[in-house]
């Protein structure tokens, strides 16, 4: 439902009228919410929104409110409050509305004029201790970036190995720079002394009326703009060398990234606090040295695996991770954001920086060097222009959220931190980040999604709330990449429904996509804190119970067991999210589990889906290509299948294709339709590669290479010799073990679902 | 004007590296999209997986005669067959051979141009990077696209397109870096430079033209 406009989907679209009825959907009244959505046929008005005069609500003129054309009235639609018109709005009819008031624009966007226009801020974090080839590449890369950078963009340079090294930019032609030790920790202030910045650059927040532009912005030393620092920046890069420290066999380089990020902190904090910013970390190993260490320097010693932090046997990894949650909620308050751009062969350290990225909206970007075509290419596409010619990404962004009296907001999950703003729309009860209606989303960009949970507080028995529909309004403050500051608003309303009576109703109004992913979110969140299988217990039993409620069945009889259109896709997710590396996480390093986790904590709907059951299409002469059953037997000689994990594009050719073309019929005249054959999922593969971020891999391979296991692994395997299956036996509460194939999997729920025990 | 094309990624330092896309195959807004691939299939409720009839059964092997071997395998059918949309075309490379003087001196002039109006120091590193330019052409350190394109950048940059130049840049840049990183910046500064100079030329004119209306319209009007 309007999607493509508004840029909502929820798990139910008719609501539940009591609070006790809601509980019983098992599956939460929630949204996915992705305030930036790209709309191009959507152009900004120019003038402020108008609000509502109660303090306590302040809610938006839209759509769903009653308005008084002749006496120039406004009734809220969230607290009833009548409030006047401004004076601007004089000329309003019923002919001549504003925008904000069309059914059209339930999503609108504002420009606000007022204010100081601050520039975006670059400052490149750069990990000396690379291979030489390695160092190379990302020089180049940093150089080329300055070819992307909007002119007035600030931008700096760390660079860190043993020491920590600030870089003075000036054209002067002599390049100074402060040097750090990367075994000791700094605060702020004393980081700010010791660069020499006593006050900071001027004030942001001052408004000046009526000044459109351009206050020549104080650059700190260290923070210089593009258009003048370019050609010595690139001079600097260029003439970057390894890190100077002698590295003797069996040891790693000594790596200060945990001083070299809290040094970049406190250095915009000093400089340029509440504008966008982002410190950009591209690193080539893990941390070894000073507060932020991850591994010691001894080759010997491994880093963590999931083994050893399960056996409590990963020393570093407590305090590392506190240190870096430090910098990142600084970071955040800040209104900045960290991105991590990892580049090894070995881990290096992303579980314990992870909050960095995911608290402040940040990248991650986890590849094997950096001379590979999937970190050069992914970094490109950081800088990506949309339509208009502006950069996709934008800042600072804050995301409040109003509901109607009947609704709360129970939390929200992705890439964001919580205001803390109590008030009549919070509930006591969190899923996810609560106890707020506000949360801060630092760096975003138009794919960034959150999921947002809310709880039904109407009372059993109450009446149904008069006007029949319940509403929420999302209102995202943000900074656009051409410096503007813009207000987006989304006011949506939907039908409550009395669950006894309407059940059908509300059953055919079940977003199965969006509650599979709302539901994943919530299990991903909760693997965080909680145990694997625990968590799997968790999700079993909502699955379980959600077929109990909604499925049609004989009561003891499997066979007759049924579910509607609107809910036979569900178990089917629910079965792949349980393999999935966001919950299966000992076929993965810690690293690995936490760099899919983060991707999956802000994508959309449909790149969500695809991660958690990847897409499966089959190339045939038979026809165009279909769709099949993620499967093992859809894997058949004659047919050339693709399939996107999101992470990975994998084409695969099978048994008899692979003979073909080892014969070269491709070759020939008479077969070309083999040729095109051959080519249509190579086209369709390209397709996805030149527009996702990240860049997946590729994996190009057929019936028995070593490279199939990646397809092999992920389809159910409905074609091998029966598996056995067992019963939980800790907790007596039944597992649907993760080696089923689907359809034991769903012999089982079945079985379960009509039980009366 | 920028070339489109696809390079397979680095398989030495990157397991699976995906291929490598050209600046102007990425900037591509919209271009031909094929149907999205998100489509799904429900699994069948009655739990039955469906059975290929051409896969061959795990178990025992089949008694008697041996399966075919490869040489008795068929060729593909012919005939018809979903074509892929599209073809990729094959431009012909019989091109004249770009001149150095063609791209150097019409940079040089626009150096000069700008030499009242820019900083010293900055035009000294543009004249800089210049040479460096003339040092590695001559050098023969420059492939063919790279000399081509620059030409392109030229002849945009003598008629005035700034955004066009300025683009011609950046997609050198991202697919060549290797090799014009050290001087590209400087050619980067000068469009950068031309395109002030040039506006500022272009208000002062104005400014110059409203000026003389002024001084013709307006009498001086003297009162004590």
């Amino acid at each position: 439902q309007n999607e493509e406009r508004d840029g909502v989907r929820f798990s139910w679209n008719v609501w539940p009228s009591s609070r006790l009825e809601a509980t019983r959907m098992v599956v939460p009244l929630a949204c996915l919410l992705t305030p930036l959505k790209e709309r191009p046929d959507l152009p900004p008005v120019q003038y402020e929104p108008v609000l509502c005069s109660r303090t306590t609500c302040k809610a938006i003129l839209n759509p769903l409110c009653q308005v008084d054309y002749r006496a120039k009235l406004w009734a809220c639609n969230f607290c009833f409050q009548r409030n006047q018109f401004p004076p601007a709005y004089t000329g309003i009819s019923e002919v001549n509305q504003p925008a904000e008031l069309m059914p059209q624009f339930s999503t609108i966007e504002y420009v606000i004029q007022r204010g100081a226009q601050s520039p975006l801020i670059f400052l490149y974090v750069v990990d000396t201790c690379l291979e030489e080839d390695d160092l190379q590449a990302l020089k180049e890369s940093l150089q080329m970036s300055l070819s992307l950078l909007p002119p007035d963009a600030l931008v700096g340079l760390i660079t860190f190995g043993r020491m920590v090294q600030v870089h003075e930019l000036s054209c002067e032609g002599i390049s100074k720079s402060y040097v750090f030790r990367g075994t000791k920790d700094l605060t702020a202030k004393q980081i700010q002394d010791m660069l020499g910045l006593t006050k900071p650059a001027m004030p942001m927040q001052q408004a000046r009326p009526g000044q459109p532009h351009e206050q020549p912005f104080v650059s700190s030393r260290f923070l210089q703009p593009v258009h003048k620092i370019d050609m010595n920046l690139t001079d600097l890069l260029g003439e970057l060398q390894r890190d100077p420290w002698p590295v003797t066999q069996g040891k790693r380089p000594l790596r200060s990234t945990g001083v070299a990020l809290s040094i970049a902190v406190g250095l915009l904090e000093g400089t340029f606090p509440n504008t966008g910013a982002r410190i950009m970390l591209f690193t080539g190993g893990p941390p070894t040295q000073g507060p932020g260490m991850v591994v010691g320097d001894e080759l010997k010693v491994p880093i963590r695996s999931w083994h050893d932090i399960e056996k409590d046997n990963a020393r570093f990894m407590k305090k590392a991770t506190k240190h870096y949650e430090m910098l990142a909620n600084r970071t955040a308050t800040n209104g900045h954001c960290i991105d991590i751009y990892a580049c090894a062969l070995d881990q290096t350290g992303l579980l314990e920086m992870k909050c960095c990225a995911n608290l402040t909206g940040g990248h991650m970007v986890m590849g094997d060097s950096f001379n590979t075509s999937l970190f050069k290419q992914t970094f490109q596409r950081i800088f990506s222009k949309d339509f208009n010619g502006d950069f996709r990404m934008a800042f600072g962004a804050t995301l409040e959220v109003k509901t109607s009296r009947e609704l709360k907001v129970a939390g929200a999950i992705g890439p964001c931190v919580s205001l803390n703003v109590k008030g009549p729309c919070v509930s006591e009860n969190e899923l996810g980040v609560g106890g707020t209606s506000q949360w801060k989303i630092c760096g975003l960009d138009p794919t960034s999604t959150l999921g947002i949970y809310f709880e039904v507080v109407n009372q059993h028995n109450a009446p149904v709330p008069q006007g029949g529909r319940g509403a929420i309004q999302f209102v995202t403050q943000y900074q656009h990449s051409s410096t503007q500051r813009r207000i987006r608003v989304t006011t949506i309303a939907r039908n409550w429904a009395d669950a006894q009576s309407q059940l059908r109703h509300i059953e055919a109004a079940f977003d199965q996509e969006a509650a599979a992913v709302l539901m994943a979110r919530l299990g991903v969140f909760r693997a965080e804190s909680e145990e694997g299988p625990d968590v799997l217990r968790w999700l079993d039993r909502q699955l379980i119970r959600l077929c109990q409620k909604f499925g049609q069945y004989n009561k003891e009889d499997p066979t007759s067991f049924r579910l509607s259109d609107s809910f036979s896709l569900y178990p089917q997710f629910m079965f792949h999210l349980r393999r999935s590396p966001f919950l299966q996480v000992f076929n993965n390093s810690p690293d690995e589990s936490s760099y899919y986790r983060h991707h999956f904590a802000r994508q959309d709907l449909t790149q969500s889906l695809i991660m958690i059951q990847p897409i499966l299409y089959s190339y045939s002469f038979h026809g165009p290509p279909e769709p099949v059953l993620l499967d093992s037997s859809s894997i058949l000689a004659e047919r050339i299948l693709l399939m996107d994990t999101f992470f990975q594009i994998v084409i695969y050719l099978g048994e008899t294709i692979a003979q073909w073309r080892k014969a070269g019929y491709q070759d020939m005249p008479e077969y070309e339709n083999f040729k095109h054959l051959l080519q249509a999922p190579l086209d369709d593969a390209q397709e996805i590669l030149q527009a996702r971020f990240p860049m997946p891999r590729y994996i190009n391979t057929e019936h028995g290479g070593s490279q199939a296991r990646f397809l092999l692994s992920k389809v159910n395997p409905s074609q091998t010799h029966n598996n056995l299956y067992a019963w939980g036996q800790e907790t007596g509460a039944p597992i649907l073990t993760d080696d089923v194939s689907l359809q034991v999997f769903m012999d089982h729920l079945k079985k379960l679902a009509v039980s009366s025990a | 004007m920028a070339e489109l094309y696809v390079k397979p990624g680095n398989k030495e330092r990157g397991w699976n590296d995906p291929p490598q896309f050209s600046y102007g195959l990425q900037t591509l807004a919209g271009g031909p999209k094929r149907t999205p691939l998100t489509k799904r299939v429900a699994a069948p409720q009655d739990g039955s997986p469906r059975v290929s009839t051409s896969q061959t059964s795990p178990g025992p092997p089949p008694m008697g005669p041996p399966p075919p071997s490869i040489k008795a395998l068929g060729p593909p059918p012919t005939g018809n067959c979903p074509a892929s949309s599209a073809e990729p075309t094959n431009f012909p490379v019989i091109e004249a051979e770009t001149l150095l003087e063609d791209v150097l001196k019409p940079l040089e002039e626009a150096l000069e141009d700008c030499r009242g109006h820019t900083k010293k120091q900055v035009c000294d590193d543009i004249s800089r990077r210049l040479a460096l330019l003339r040092e590695q052409w001559v050098g023969g350190k420059l492939s063919v696209p790279v000399k081509k394109r620059m030409a392109l950048l030229v002849q945009e940059l003598s008629s005035h397109q700034w955004d066009t130049a300025d683009d011609i840049h950046r997609s050198l840049m991202v697919d060549h870096v290797t090799e014009v990183s050290q001087w590209m910046v400087g050619v980067k500064r000068l469009i950068a430079e031309k395109r002030n100079l040039s506006s500022e030329e272009e208000a002062n004119e104005e400014k110059s033209t409203a000026t003389a209306e002024e001084n013709q319209t307006i009498p001086g009007v003297q009162e004590a």
